[in-house]
Parts: C-alpha cells; structure tokens; sequence
C-alpha cells in the first residue's frame, strides 16, 4: 500500500460544520440509475472504458492540433502547409468524442466536478483553445490567396496560444484527480 | 511462468548486450566501419528498450526470493540500487544512440568524431561497469558460497566508490511519493508525453495508409524526432512512477500487456527501418500509394499505439491481477 502524501480523503473537513453543502441536484444525479452504474460497475466498459475514449479524444484532437502548431511554427518544413488542412477533421473527432465522453465523466462523478474550481477553468481553456482551431481554420487555412509565408506568419501567434492553452487544459484535467473535495455527494 | 522467470530469464540482455555493443561500438573506429558503428548504435538502442522489463519484473524475483530466510534484505537492496543506476545509465546510452542514428541519416559527416559520439561511448563504458555490477550483487543474493568477504553489504574500493552514485531504493521510492503535486505532474508529463507522440506518429502512419496523399512520406518523416522527444518523455515518467509505486505496477496484468505493446513497437521500428519499407516511405510523394508492406506496418503501429494507450488506462482497474504466491 503506497501513500501519496498529500491525497488523502479530505472529506473529513465535513465534521467541522462550516464547510457549505452542495447543491442538491448533484445529489439527485448520482443518486441515478445510469450515474451509479457508470461508478460503481465491475464492468470494464463502464466507468474505464469511458475514461479510455477521453483519452482516445485527447490524443486525437490535440495531437493533430500540436502537430499544425509545431508545423506553423516552423517545424518539418518540408511538409507542405496547405494539406494539413485535414487534420481539422481529425480534431473535430476528437473533439466530438471528448464532449460526449466527457458528459458521461461529469454525470459519474457530479460533485467531484462541479465543486471543484479546476474543473471551470480546464473548461475555460478547452473553450479558448477551441476557438483557437476555428480562427486557424478560417484565418489560416481559410484564405486561399495565402502563400505559405503567409499562413505562418498569419498562424505563429495562433499556434503558440495553442499549444499554450492545450498545456494547461490537459494539465487542469490531470489534477482533476489530485484536487478534488468531495468524491462523491456528502452524507 | 512468473515475474521471478522472466527476471532470470531477461536478466541477460542488458549485461552481456552492452559488452557486445561496445566492442562492435569500438571496433568501428579502429577498422573505420560505419555499418558496423549503425548496428552497435541500434543494439545500444535496443538494449535499452529490452532494460525496461528486465528491471520491472526484478520485483516479482524479489518476492519469490524474500520467502527464504536465509536471503537478507540488505543483499537485494544492493543489487536494486545498482540496478537503477544502470538502468539510468542505459537509458541515456540508448537514447544517445538514437539521436546519432537520426543524424546519420541526415548528414554525411567526413569527421571520424563528434560530442554525440564521444558522449556514446563514455556512457556505454558506465553502463557496461555498472551492468556488471548489477550482475554479481545479483548473483550474490542467492550464493552466498561465493561471497569474497563475510558481509558483502559492506562495500570497498571501487564498489563503495560506484555505491556512492547508487539509490536506496526505499528512499528513491518514498521521494517519489513525496507529495501528490509531484505525481501530478509526472502524470500530466506522461500524458503531455502521449500526445506529442500520437499525434506525430499517428499522421505519419495515416499518411502511409492513404490519408491525404499530397503530403510526402519524407517530409512527414521529419517529425520523427517530436515523436522519440515524446516517447523519451513518457519513458522516464513511466519509470519514475513504477519506481514510486513498482507493486502496483508489477503485479498488473495490463501494465505487463502495455511493457508487451512497447516492445512489439521497438520491434515494429526495427522491422520498418531495417526493410526497404523504410525507402518506400521516403520516396513516397504526392499522390502515390505507399507498397501493401509498408501499409502492413504502418497499421500495426497505429494498432499497438491505441493498445499501450488502452492499457496504460486500465493499469489503475486490473491492480493485483498477478498473484503473489
């Protein structure tokens, strides 16, 4: 048995009375025929599977995406620019998949997400990297006139906030596991 | 067969391998053999993928051999911290050696010496004294017949000298474990690590297999260097996290199964780079289609990346899968 110092359950901060309670409804969700099932199964396409296609997401969407940042920023010169412009639909998948993934990860665990602030803020910076894809897609791969001088002198700025943001958007997710207050809904 | 098996078994490689390496390594200079230098490099490399199981499965020996009163701590201790120490060793020799065989690809270099090599050479020299090491404190624990002094815990001249640079590995794994801020961002490396490489060697892959066939094989191949920069990331994270926790890991059937899949791709590597599959990537332009061969090989590294991925994610679900008997 190993112990991480620092993770152990702080559920206990309970006991002290001013801690605030949470919301109801997170109660009402995982209380759920489906929330409980996606926890507590032994099955390994519950709870695991759906963790894996987050995963699966993530590799796809920002992978694609690093790889076009890398590739505007200067990276492998020789590929020629314009074709990436595919990888879009790569991204998209991945993004589709994580949505829909990630939805079934909140509806497992509500009030583990939702009272914890770094869930906003990973959020946050998925919705700006998001955004990010899309100004490369229509001011970068968009414009047809561009030669490739021009689409990486337009994209560098674009592709730095990417990879920037994409950093901190997987590194919030990652301490979703190390941060949380409550696991499940407090008796 | 069990983890003590496989520890017997592999144990081999990494001692007797470094020594060959290093004379083929060697020999290279002397009778000016760049061929012969090629294959040291890729054994070098090798070596150190094959490391990896051979120090993961050390703990399983561990338990068998612990069930004997007559075998002390102290005795396996010492062979565990020499081990890690070689194991770093060989990992950096290993890494080395891949980045002297990417630039040899690339640049034709009239001079018989360079940093990188030089660098090669001190390293592999370590790795092989080190090696040796890890091989007699090995032996020692279970021979105490030939043990030279009456307690060979007690180290002297060059030994304590070499153990000075050696972990304890308690020590090693409670540092580890030191807070859960460190072991985030070791994972949040190790998955920084994963999507570097998946997405570096996924578009290679797929262009092989036909996606977007204006992009060149040669000039995607230049991203082949993010992807080793990815793969070394995860390497390390991984390591030092098995070091953190090495008997949840160990006795995991999917963390074996994962050590499988990397194995099977450095083994997928040395198939593509060592055919002519690997010419008919880089001569792959716009529009071709790549041979059925180098397809073949493309799919399978696609397919044993989304298995280490799949395994890797099932590790925490199938802890105490082996068991301990």
């Amino acid at each position: 048995m190993y112990i991480l110092r620092g993770a152990e359950k702080t559920e206990s901060l309970l006991g002290q009375g001013e801690a605030l309670v949470p919301p109801t409804f997170l109660r009402s969700i995982e209380d759920s025929g489906f929330s409980t099932w996606l926890r507590e199964s032994e099955s390994p396409f519950a709870f695991y599977f759906v963790l894996l296609f987050h995963t699966f997401g993530l590799a796809l969407l920002v992978g694609a995406n690093a790889v076009m940042d890398l590739r505007i920023l200067g990276v492998a010169r020789e590929i020629p620019l314009a074709p990436l412009k595919r990888l879009f639909r790569i991204m998209w998948i991945g993004f589709g998949i994580n949505a829909f993934t990630g939805v079934l990860l909140i509806l497992a665990y509500p009030t583990k997400a939702l009272t914890n602030p770094v869930f906003y803020t990973k959020l946050t910076l998925i919705a700006l990297a998001i955004w990010i894809i899309t100004l490369l897609r229509d001011r970068v791969f968009g414009d047809a006139s561009l030669d490739e001088i021009a689409m990486m002198a337009r994209g560098a700025t674009l592709a730095k906030w990417s990879l920037f943001l994409w950093v901190g958007a997987i590194s919030a997710g990652r301490l979703l596991a190390y941060t949380y207050k409550y696991l499940t809904y407090p008796c | 067969m069990n983890l003590a098996h496989l520890h017997l078994l592999l144990n081999h490689f990494p001692i007797i391998g470094t020594i060959l390496a290093l004379g083929l390594f060697i020999t290279s200079f002397i009778g000016k053999n760049d061929d012969l230098k090629r294959s040291a490099l890729i054994i070098f490399a090798a070596i150190a993928l094959i490391t990896l199981p051979v120090f993961f499965s050390g703990i399983g020996a561990q338990r068998a051999v612990r069930k004997d009163p007559g075998v002390s701590t102290a005795v396996i201790d010492r062979h565990e911290g020499a081990a890690i120490l070689a194991m770093f060793l060989m990992l950096i020799t290993g890494a080395l050696a891949l980045i002297e065989l990417w630039r040899r690809r690339r640049i034709v270099t009239e001079k018989p010496w360079s940093g990188n090599l030089l660098a090669i050479l001190v390293f592999s020299l370590l790795t092989t004294g080190v090696m040796a090491r890890v091989g007699t404190t090995g032996g020692d624990i279970r021979h105490p017949e030939i043990w030279d002094v009456r307690d060979v815990t007690q180290e002297t001249g060059i030994s304590a000298f070499v153990h000075m640079f050696e972990p304890t590995p308690s020590k090693f794994t409670d540092l580890m474990l030191v807070s859960k801020y460190w072991w985030a961002f070791m994972m949040d490396l190790h998955f920084l690590g994963l999507a570097l490489l998946i997405g570096t060697v996924g578009i290679l892959n797929l262009r092989v297999l036909g996606f977007e066939k204006r992009l060149t094989g040669a000039s995607l191949h230049r991203l082949m260097p993010w992807a080793l920069a990815g793969f070394g990331i995860n390497v390390l994270t991984g390591t030092l996290a098995f070091i953190g926790m090495p008997s949840y890991y160990a006795f995991d059937v999917a963390f074996w199964l994962k050590i499988l899949a990397v194995m099977l791709l450095g083994l997928n590597a040395a198939v593509f780079y060592l055919t002519d599959a690997f010419h008919s990537v880089e001569q792959l332009g716009s529009g071709e289609d790549a041979s059925r061969f180098a397809k073949l090989i493309a799919g399978s590294a696609l397919f044993l990346w989304f298995a280490v991925l799949t395994l890797g994610r099932y590790i925490q679900s199938y802890a105490d899968t082996i068991p301990l008997r």
